[in-house]
């Protein structure tokens, strides 16, 4: 193929032509500036993403999905009547099931869930101990930092703190509820991470 | 019911990955809190440049990638893993920016000048000029661009997220650096 100016453009959209191009441009200065140019937007392009801290962000979307799960509306009547005629059954099977009054009971079956209770709450302890020791590590130059990445990193463990008592007071009145005991670890841990990428930071800086 | 095990808290345990797309997907469809925060820490640095480069501002693209998650939340039953969610997450995002876009413009006063374009401090003069010539394309153009060449997606990926066939997103990839090529050469002459 003998490469003229005009077949540029073509060539830019195929890859196979691109060795023509190329070879044409060592002798045509017009092109050779075009094809650099061509080039040279995408290697400048990568340069464009944006990246910058929020560490409030994730918090602030959980909170509305959290939010979202309360005011989520209540089913209808008849899936609520439905709903407690399950629950009544079940009750009754589980109390039948339990109560076995045509056997003679064995006892220690129902020990089980206080032990799994009683271990995570000793869990729960050591963990927020080792946070606490944590916070106070971090604590001195998180608080005197006039950074604006410092003040977001604040306010996103008041959100946290806030959370975590919110959730804790909950958990008291529900202690078997497996589900918020899970969600009260997730945000024990979220803490812990928080003040870690804020103790890194401060390192680097 | 969540077992004991998953339960216990140890100092320093990270916060446990779900391993496959499958699995990640039904934990969210579960409503699983910590599922949507693998997505999100998976996917918030992109979702939140590309957000950035449609909204020109950090604090309307934190806001469009919030929106975009709780979209994401209320809508997962509706959605059966035909794209991956990443995928999905980023087309949310796009209608989400369309929609932050649209209000801006209702909102805008016509005497007021647009915001001048801002130049970070040491960024090389092409990177400069072509983060305004950008601004200056069209806009299906300017998406495939932005998606493609700065935040280094696949073709197959952005065709699932524009819901346009691949051919015609590398058409527009195409028109988009003949454009801004002809905005920088006009600039250098």
């Amino acid at each position: 193929m003998i490469f003229q100016c005009e077949d540029l453009e073509r060539a830019l959209q195929s890859p196979e032509l691109m060795p023509d191009a190329r070879a044409h441009a060592d002798r045509c200065p017009r092109c050779a500036r075009e094809l650099y140019l061509w080039e040279q937007i995408s290697q400048a392009a990568p340069g464009l993403h944006e990246e910058w801290e929020s560490p409030g962000l994730w918090p602030r979307i959980r909170a509305e999905i959290r939010a979202d799960i309360a005011a989520r509306p209540a089913p209808s009547p008849w899936f609520r009547w439905g709903r407690w005629a399950l629950a009544a059954a079940a009750v009754m099977a589980i109390a039948l099931f339990l109560l076995r009054p045509w056997k003679t009971t064995s006892p220690g079956h129902d020990f089980l869930t206080d032990d799994a209770l009683k271990e995570v709450q000793q869990a729960e302890a050591a963990y927020a101990k080792s946070i606490d020791k944590l916070s106070a590590v971090a604590g001195p130059g998180l608080e005197q930092s006039p950074s604006p990445l410092a003040a977001a990193y604040r306010e996103k463990l008041l959100l946290l703190d806030s959370e975590i008592e919110e959730l804790k007071a909950t958990v008291a009145s529900n202690q078997y509820n497996a589900y918020l005991q899970a969600q009260l670890a997730s945000l024990y841990r979220e803490k812990q991470k928080t003040l870690q990428d804020w103790l890194q930071n401060a390192k680097r800086n | 019911m969540v077992g004991v095990s998953q339960l216990t808290l140890t100092p320093g345990m990270n916060i446990e990955a779900f391993e496959s797309d499958a699995d990640l997907l039904a934990a969210c469809r579960r409503r699983d809190v910590r599922a949507f925060e693998q997505v999100y820490q998976a996917h918030a640095p992109r979702l939140k440049s590309i957000a950035f480069h449609m909204t020109r501002n950090r604090q309307d693209a934190e806001d469009a990638v919030q929106e975009a998650f709780l979209k994401l939340y209320r809508a997962i039953d509706g959605f059966h893993g035909q794209s991956a969610i990443g995928t999905w997450l980023c087309r949310i995002l796009i209608n989400v920016c369309y929609d932050v876009q649209r209000k801006r413009q209702r909102e805008a006063d016509p005497e007021e000048n647009p915001t001048p374009e801002r130049q970070v401090e040491g960024e090389p003069t092409l990177a400069v000029a072509l983060r305004q010539a950008l601004m200056r394309i069209n806009v299906r153009h300017r998406l495939v661009f932005l998606l493609f060449e700065v935040e280094g997606m696949r073709h197959s990926e952005i065709a699932s997220i524009l819901e346009t066939p691949e051919g015609t997103c590398r058409a527009w990839l195409f028109e988009a650096k003949r454009e801004l090529k002809r905005m920088l050469s006009e600039v250098r002459s």
